[in-house]
């Protein structure tokens, strides 16, 4: 008979455990609670994805299309669980989806829920949703992935953009003291999209550190030796209005400046990620661990790492921290491993 | 007291040690100063640093350094540059308070009667008079157009006819000038046992011996009513 697992969150890394593990012969059920599959780059519309800026679409559609066409895979939209417990090595739980609910008994389980943007409205200091012209990386890139680079106040083509690192991220005052990973790159990319299409328009990148790790480094060579993007180390105090509907940014050029207030056109702001209020849900349903950033435990960050703390419950992706889409795809392969070792043995 | 060509007053290096020493061991100190990375959002809101060579981003970094000469550096001027809004310490994603830092060796200077702490608080002798006199901050006789230019130019027009103008409030206002409020004899009584324990006299007579002498009349005098 074949093995039953539950894979809860239908983004880049849920999607691709489900379908290694459809391949396995496993049926999985896989929950999502939004009405599509995709996940956050879906939900957002990612328009490229570092580092070789290849479209969201391209593999996002990829890993949705493998799932919807597996008829190993039984998919539940618009659906949550209901209630879990466990039974003996197996776990039963209650699927509620729009076509009702339905009690399944799985032999293991993989979490998958994923992050939550930082919502940069709770730092005060950026003035987020009291300016039009304040984004956020979630905001532009939705905006790019629409062919959409305008001001969002007038329409216009900016003249200038200020891209803010560590918005939300590394920062005691807002409950968040890690680095979130990605958005040094993403933004770094966002500034290259930008000049790419509007090459006459400054491009600033205010950063305290810029974490563009590996290979992505390549990134802002190009961006400053082939579009002449300014990178100033300093981070911005306060954002203010300013004259002709501009938006200053005050700060200080701790390296060759010293204090600045410049106005721009438009704003950035590289907002990061958190566990959202998903995580501890998932960790008060499922009885297992979260960790001092409000993301999932894992059993052992080096050894274990797709292990909860509970036996025959697996996590994958950004549920556990911040991850590029890369690493969320494979940590949904190793993760669907652990789950059908667990299942295998114990089914 | 001499001074080297950035106007920093010559000490020798264990005398800079031993006030760097005595900020550390302030319970605020530990609490004060944590990580920094140059990120700059401190000095970037920085109000003064608008106007003075001020940056609370260079006062974390000189704790860091561990040189007490760096420390000894900020004693003279640097400290009085700040405004203490602390803007600095509401902004740093390190919870670091540079202002604090400020405050802590604002406090060593005037303890130890540094001659730049008796020349910034010389003008607020005046108010220590009678704060520590009288229980009073500031009263209508003390606006003078000397001693508030920041007030503008009608300072001349609010410093004139002082009894009728304040006969004009509608509310009590004691009918008098050199008084803001009435406080009562237990009042100050017990006011000047609270600057007597907080070591406030103390400060004063090593800041201002001369004013020290004024207020301990006037003290000597209430108590014994």
């Amino acid at each position: 008979m074949a093995e039953n697992i539950l894979v809860i969150g239908g983004g880049p890394a849920g999607l691709h455990a489900a379908i290694e593990l459809a391949e396995l012969g496993v049926n999985v059920s896989l929950v999502e609670r939004d009405t599509f599959f995709g996940g956050n780059p879906k939900k957002f519309k990612y328009k490229y994805l570092f580092p070789d800026l290849q479209p969201a679409e391209n593999v996002i559609g990829e890993l949705i299309k493998g799932a919807e066409s597996n008829n190993n895979i039984k998919k539940y939209l618009s659906a949550n669980i209901e209630s879990f417990k466990e039974d003996g090595k197996k776990f039963s739980a209650v699927i509620k989806s729009s076509t009702g609910s339905e009690t399944k008994t799985f032999d293991s389980v993989i979490v998958a829920t994923g992050f939550e943007h930082f919502d940069p409205a709770k730092d005060s200091k950026y003035s987020y949703q009291l300016f039009d012209d304040v984004i956020d990386i979630k905001d532009l890139e939705r905006m790019m992935g629409e062919g959409n680079f305008t001001r969002p106040s007038n329409g216009k083509p900016p003249k200038n953009v200020a891209i803010i690192l560590c918005v939300g991220s590394r920062d005691r005052h807002v409950g968040n003291q890690y680095c979130s990973r990605v958005c040094c790159t993403v933004s770094v990319k966002q500034a290259i999209e930008l000049k790419e299409h509007f090459p006459e328009t400054e491009v600033y990148i205010f950063y305290m550190d810029i974490r563009t790790y590996g290979f992505y480094e390549d990134l802002y060579w190009k961006a400053m030796e082939e579009h002449d993007v300014q990178i100033v180390k300093g981070r911005v105090a306060e954002i203010t209005s300013g004259p002709d509907n501009t938006v200053i940014c005050k700060g200080e050029d701790t390296l060759l400046r010293g204090p600045f207030e410049i106005p721009f056109d438009m704003v950035v702001l590289a907002s990061g990620m958190e566990g959202g209020p998903q995580s501890p849900e998932m960790a008060d349903k499922l009885g297992i661990e979260l960790d001092e950033h409000g993301f999932l435990k894992q059993a052992n960050v080096t050894l274990s790492p797709f292990k909860s703390n509970k036996d025959g419950i697996f996590l994958a992706g950004a549920c556990t921290g911040p991850k590029a889409i890369a690493d969320a795809i494979v940590e949904g392969g190793a993760a669907a491993m652990d789950a059908y070792i667990y299942a295998k043995k114990n089914s | 007291m001499e001074y080297d060509e950035n106007g920093v007053s010559i000490v020798s290096n264990d005398f800079k040690k031993e006030i760097f020493e005595e900020a550390k061991k302030d319970f605020r100190y530990e609490e004060y100063v944590r990580g920094c990375l140059n990120c700059g959002v401190c000095t970037g809101g920085c109000p003064p640093h608008r106007f003075f060579d001020f940056s609370p981003r260079m006062v974390l970094q000189n704790c860091k350094s561990n040189d007490p000469a760096l420390v000894w550096g900020m004693m003279d001027e640097y400290v009085w540059a700040c405004f203490q809004c602390f803007t600095c310490a509401m902004i740093c994603p390190f919870l670091n308070n540079p202002g604090g830092v400020i405050a802590i060796l604002r406090e060593i200077s005037v303890r130890r009667g540094f001659e730049s702490a008796k020349k910034v608080l010389k003008p607020y002798s005046r108010v220590l008079l009678k704060l520590t006199a009288y229980g009073n901050q500031l009263s209508p006789d003390m606006i003078q157009p000397d001693f508030f230019p920041d007030w503008g130019p009608h300072i001349g027009y609010a410093s004139e006819d002082l009894p009728l103008k304040r006969k004009a409030i509608p509310m009590p206002t004691l009918q008098v000038t050199n008084l803001a409020w009435d406080v009562a004899p237990e009042a100050m009584k017990e006011l000047y046992t609270i600057f007597e324990e907080a070591g406030v006299f103390k400060i004063i007579e090593v800041v201002d011996p001369s004013l020290y002498e004024i207020i301990q009349d006037i003290v000597d005098d209430v108590r014994s009513e």
